[in-house]
């Protein structure tokens, strides 16, 4: 059997999938970055490795934040930005959806479909007040476990009202509210509610959201936040199985319609990679005032990628 | 006279440079220009401004002081534009610019000041030049004479910004040799080095004004075209606008800007607005986007701004909704700001171009 590897690395947490032939999930895993890109990324492989025993690779693709540090590591015949992979993973999933709404860690965006066909999109431009970084934040303070956050979330009666507008505000305006002693359920509740106020008139300013609606990234875990979406737009959202690695999966199969386009073998340099010593190490260039810092990636004692400089001169090796 | 003048290579250098050059030079004086952006220029011109100006702003005032450090020239050329014609203004930044700077950076080299400003008419207008050519000895005569022929060399310019080049290679293409690229400090290493795949923007611009220009006027690859639209001195500065157009040249796509249609016609389709629109460079933009929502042309429409700027506010808001009411083209707001993470922008252009190619393919 063939598969295809697809591998996500964002700000906060690090996807990779195998799929088959037909795009269906042989497997994923879903891995927090903790700052360690490299490592992490090998963690998954090796994660999936072990399920993909039989299975021959034929394409690799990566996306996210990291996707080029990620394509040196894993040997990707795709490198595409989150905006493209998320779309076609949500087209794959839903066919004919005319809209995604995808909350990452630090960003979030909204990507309008007509006919299969991306035709608009944003991402927060100044501010992350919406973004699963800020709910992780809030979880920590109120000392609720993340996972637990959207079910308490569905047990308010009362939501109360929380700024959305800005990150810090909410967090005062949520401290006020809890010291005037509202229940913490419709804390959490009205500050889902204030997040998707928040996106919709950020991200989603001025687009034309029509069903079908599919929201993913990992905010999608949080049943608080579907249900604020689902109340504001007055529409059914659809939260897809594998609403978290989507990014991954759209990687997989951009790999995989690479491939077939290019008729050569695959880049991929095998599982092997995960035993494999990469280093990142960073210089600050001083050929002019504007400093650049550039970052060599050595592999096994030799540097196989350079970048980070602003006029090009150190991209050759 | 012996005497040279240093202009800011900011703000409205990118419209008028080879006027005042020509200007210049012609009074006898020799002329130079600060360096292309960098880092440093920045962070010497967000130290040096009050925090709630814009960053175009902010970068002209560390290019007065690159010239100031440099120590080479005996005046700054800072221009108090107003307007440049009828009823219809330039930000109200420039206006108090010469003042701003006056205030904000000491000590600096004798500021070489004159007021345009042409909104009730060209009465006045003479004199401030022969008054800036005072400052420089020249008698009036030399000075009409000088300006006639600066002005021949600014039409020539926009001639061959209407042929399709962008501000530095039209220049180039003049003889102007303004110096690009020494931001880099890799002029040569950078030119002799082997191309890498992506994201070599002063590359770019060092082959600049010949093959560059050809091959962006006729474009290659698919022949895709996205009109880069914003103010001149926001999408023209590599350093701030994170090389959007290099950037764009490079995933093979021909890159229009308003400067690239002739002002008649941008000037035309602004009349289709209900009201005439009181910013210059705010007008000559939604001509263009209008030109382009009328006449087609283009893939797709960027309009850089950058963050807190007063007219872009409403002229992009106003281009924004235009474009999406016609359902005309795909289209995206990119903000600029003193960030240097490259990650937002190069994802966007990415996911930008992706998606008007992969719309094509279907």
């Amino acid at each position: 059997m063939r598969g295809y590897i697809g591998v996500d690395v964002g700000s906060v947490s690090t996807n990779v999938v195998a799929i088959d032939d037909e795009g269906n999930v042989i497997d994923k895993v879903y891995l927090r970055t903790q700052g360690q890109p490299i490592k992490v990324v090998q963690e998954g492989l090796r994660a999936i490795a072990a399920k993909c025993s039989d299975i021959e690779i034929a394409g690799a693709g990566t996306t996210g934040s990291g996707r080029r540090l990620a394509s040196v590591i894993v040997g990707a015949d795709c490198v595409k930005n989150e905006i493209t992979a998320h779309a076609v993973a949500a087209s794959h999933v839903v066919p004919g959806v005319q809209t995604v709404l995808e909350i990452g860690g630090q960003d979030s965006k909204i990507i309008i479909l007509r006919n299969g066909v991306v035709i608009d999109f944003a991402m927060n431009t100044v501010c992350a007040a919406g973004t699963g970084s800020f709910l992780d934040h809030q979880a920590t303070r109120l000392n609720i476990p993340i996972e637990q956050f959207g079910d308490l979330a569905l047990k308010a009666e009362v939501p109360v009202r929380i700024a959305g507008r800005c990150a810090v505000f909410a967090e005062s305006d949520m401290i006020h509210k809890q010291q005037m002693g509202h229940r913490i359920e419709d804390i959490v509740c009205g500050l889902c509610e204030a997040l998707v106020r928040n996106y919709l008139n950020n991200v989603g300013k001025g687009k034309d959201i029509l069903p079908p609606i599919v929201f993913q990234g990992g905010v999608a875990a949080n049943a608080g936040m579907k249900r604020a979406f689902e109340k504001a737009l007055g529409e059914t959202v659809i939260v897809p199985e594998h609403y978290n690695v989507m990014g991954a999966i759209g990687a997989a199969i951009l790999a995989a319609e690479e491939v077939k386009r290019r008729g050569t073998g695959t880049l991929f340099r095998g599982f092997d990679v995960v035993d494999e010593e990469f280093e990142a190490r960073s210089f600050e260039c001083k050929g002019c005032p504007n400093r650049c810092e550039v970052i060599n990636i050595i592999r096994d004692g030799d540097t196989i990628a350079r970048w980070g400089d602003r006029c090009g001169k150190w991209e050759a090796l | 006279m012996g005497v040279t003048v240093g202009v800011p290579r900011a703000l409205l250098y990118y419209l008028y440079y080879p006027m005042w050059h020509t200007f210049f030079e012609e009074l006898g004086a020799g002329v130079v220009v600060s360096k292309a952006t960098n880092k440093r220029i920045l962070d010497l011109g967000v130290k040096a401004t009050v925090d709630e100006a814009c960053l175009p702003v902010k970068v002209f005032h560390g290019h007065v002081l690159d010239l100031a450090e440099d120590g080479d020239v005996d005046f700054i050329f800072i221009p108090r534009i107003v307007s440049t014609e009828r009823r219809a203004y330039i930000c109200p930044k420039f206006m108090g610019l010469p003042d701003m700077v006056r205030n904000n950076i000491r000590p600096l080299p004798p500021i070489l000041d004159t007021c345009i400003d042409l909104s009730k008419g060209d009465a006045g207008y003479w004199r401030a030049i022969f008054d800036l050519g005072r400052q420089l000895g020249a008698r009036p005569s030399r000075v009409r004479k000088a300006y006639n022929l600066a002005v021949s060399r600014l039409k020539e310019f926009d001639r061959a910004l209407e042929a399709g080049r962008l501000p530095d290679e039209a220049m180039h293409s003049m003889g102007l040799e303004t110096g690009i690229v020494t931001g880099t400090g890799t002029r040569g290493a950078g030119a002799g080095s082997p191309a890498p795949q992506n994201g070599l923007p002063q590359d770019s611009l060092l082959r600049g004004g010949r093959a560059e220009a050809e091959a962006a006027a006729g474009g290659d690859g698919d022949g895709l075209s996205i009109a880069v639209l914003g103010h001149p001195y926001n999408t023209y500065d590599n350093y701030i606008s994170m090389s959007i157009i290099p950037r764009l040249r490079d995933m093979g796509v021909r890159v229009v800007t308003a400067e690239m249609i002739p002002e008649e016609i941008t000037e035309a389709a602004s009349q289709r607005l209900r009201k005439r629109l009181f910013w210059t460079l705010g007008r000559r933009l939604l001509g263009a986007a209008l030109h382009f929502i009328e006449n087609g042309g283009i893939d797709g429409c960027l309009y850089v701004s950058s963050f807190g700027c007063g007219p872009d506010s409403l002229v992009g808001e106003l281009i924004e909704r235009r474009v999406k009411r016609e359902g005309a083209f795909p289209f995206m707001m990119v903000t600029i700001d003193e960030q240097t993470g490259e990650a937002g922008v190069v994802t966007r252009l990415e996911a930008f171009v992706d998606m008007i190619r992969r719309g094509r393919a279907v």
